[in-house]
């Protein structure tokens, strides 16, 4: 059944490559809240998961006939939303020097309570007190990715992929206190 | 005995009003980290986010970016650009020199004939 899914992925991948605006569209579609999820995941921000979410896309759709392995696109999908959402961190980090009064207040995230229960509030806590590195690394796990596509993704090896996991869980079970802004 | 047995009982229930509702919960789901529901929720809150039509939207972009031509060609136009003006100048300057030279040699040529036309006046 995997294998089925895995070869009709491949073969939409490969549609899309020669430009098929359709496989594109049904790409985008059928990826596009999990990639959302991952944004959000990384940067904790709501108002950023729609613009780092199309950007993503966007760039998956103009580089998408580089990709020499079509069975590797979820991989190389969420190597892309990684790329682009650490990206964006660097940025808002460098504005934040430079402009540490802006406008936009970048560096307020959304206040507990806002966005959904306790337990969503204090998933956002803990994973705000992570390093982004070890937040992509728990956002890929429950995309459902193994330690050799995420060694893959990540550029290092499985067993590197695994201590950085166990100390990456340590740290969010450590923060993940549901009542922390008492 | 009923006394010590009493006291105990109150220290008990002191300490066990210093636990706030909820205590076991929270202690649960200290140790054992967020559950996969929890996630759930958190991909369920980001997806809201996304607004109808997301993926035409992107493909119109995608479309959009294509047609902007790419920094590479754009620093390549621009180079090129520069290296024909350079190339027009330089030929325009060695024109003009060649011209004022042209000139010059000319007027110091008809200097020459005039000089040499008064030197034979002279001598007849």
């Amino acid at each position: 059944m995997e294998s089925s899914a895995t070869t009709a992925l491949a073969d939409l991948v490969r549609r899309a490559q020669k430009g098929d605006e359709n496989a594109q569209r049904d790409i985008i579609v059928a990826y596009q809240h999990r990639v959302a999820g991952f944004v959000y995941a990384m940067t904790n921000r709501s108002d950023y998961v729609e613009d780092l979410s199309q950007q993503i896309f966007i760039k998956m759709v103009r580089a998408i006939d580089r990709l020499q392995a079509p069975a590797q696109f979820e991989s190389w999908l969420f190597r892309l939303a990684r790329n682009t959402c650490i990206d964006q961190l660097r940025r808002q980090k460098l504005r934040r020097i430079f402009l540490p009064f802006g406008e936009e207040h970048e560096n307020i995230a959304e206040p507990p309570g806002a966005v959904g229960t306790e337990e969503l509030d204090a998933l956002r806590h803990a994973l705000e007190q992570l390093r982004p590195q070890d937040r992509a690394l728990l956002a890929l796990v429950q995309e459902g990715r193994s330690h050799a596509e995420i060694a893959e993704t990540l550029d290092t090896t499985v067993a590197a992929v695994k201590a950085r996991l166990h100390r990456a869980r340590e740290h969010l079970r450590e923060h993940y206190q549901p009542d922390h802004e008492n | 005995m009923k006394t010590e047995d009493q006291a105990w009982r109150d220290l008990q229930s002191h300490a066990a009003a210093q636990l706030r509702t909820g205590f076991a919960d929270r202690t649960l789901r200290a140790a054992l980290g967020p559950k996969d529901v929890t996630w759930g929720l958190l991909r369920a809150q980001a997806s809201r986010q996304l607004p109808l039509g997301f993926a035409e939207r992107v493909l119109r972009l995608a479309r959009a970016a294509a047609e902007v031509p790419s920094l590479t060609s754009q620093f390549a136009l621009s180079a090129a650009t520069a290296v024909v003006c350079l190339a027009a100048v330089v030929l325009v300057q060695d024109r003009r020199a060649q011209l004022s030279d042209e000139r010059n040699l000319a007027d110091w040529e008809r200097i020459v004939l005039v000089a040499q036309d008064a030197q034979d006046f002279d001598s007849i």
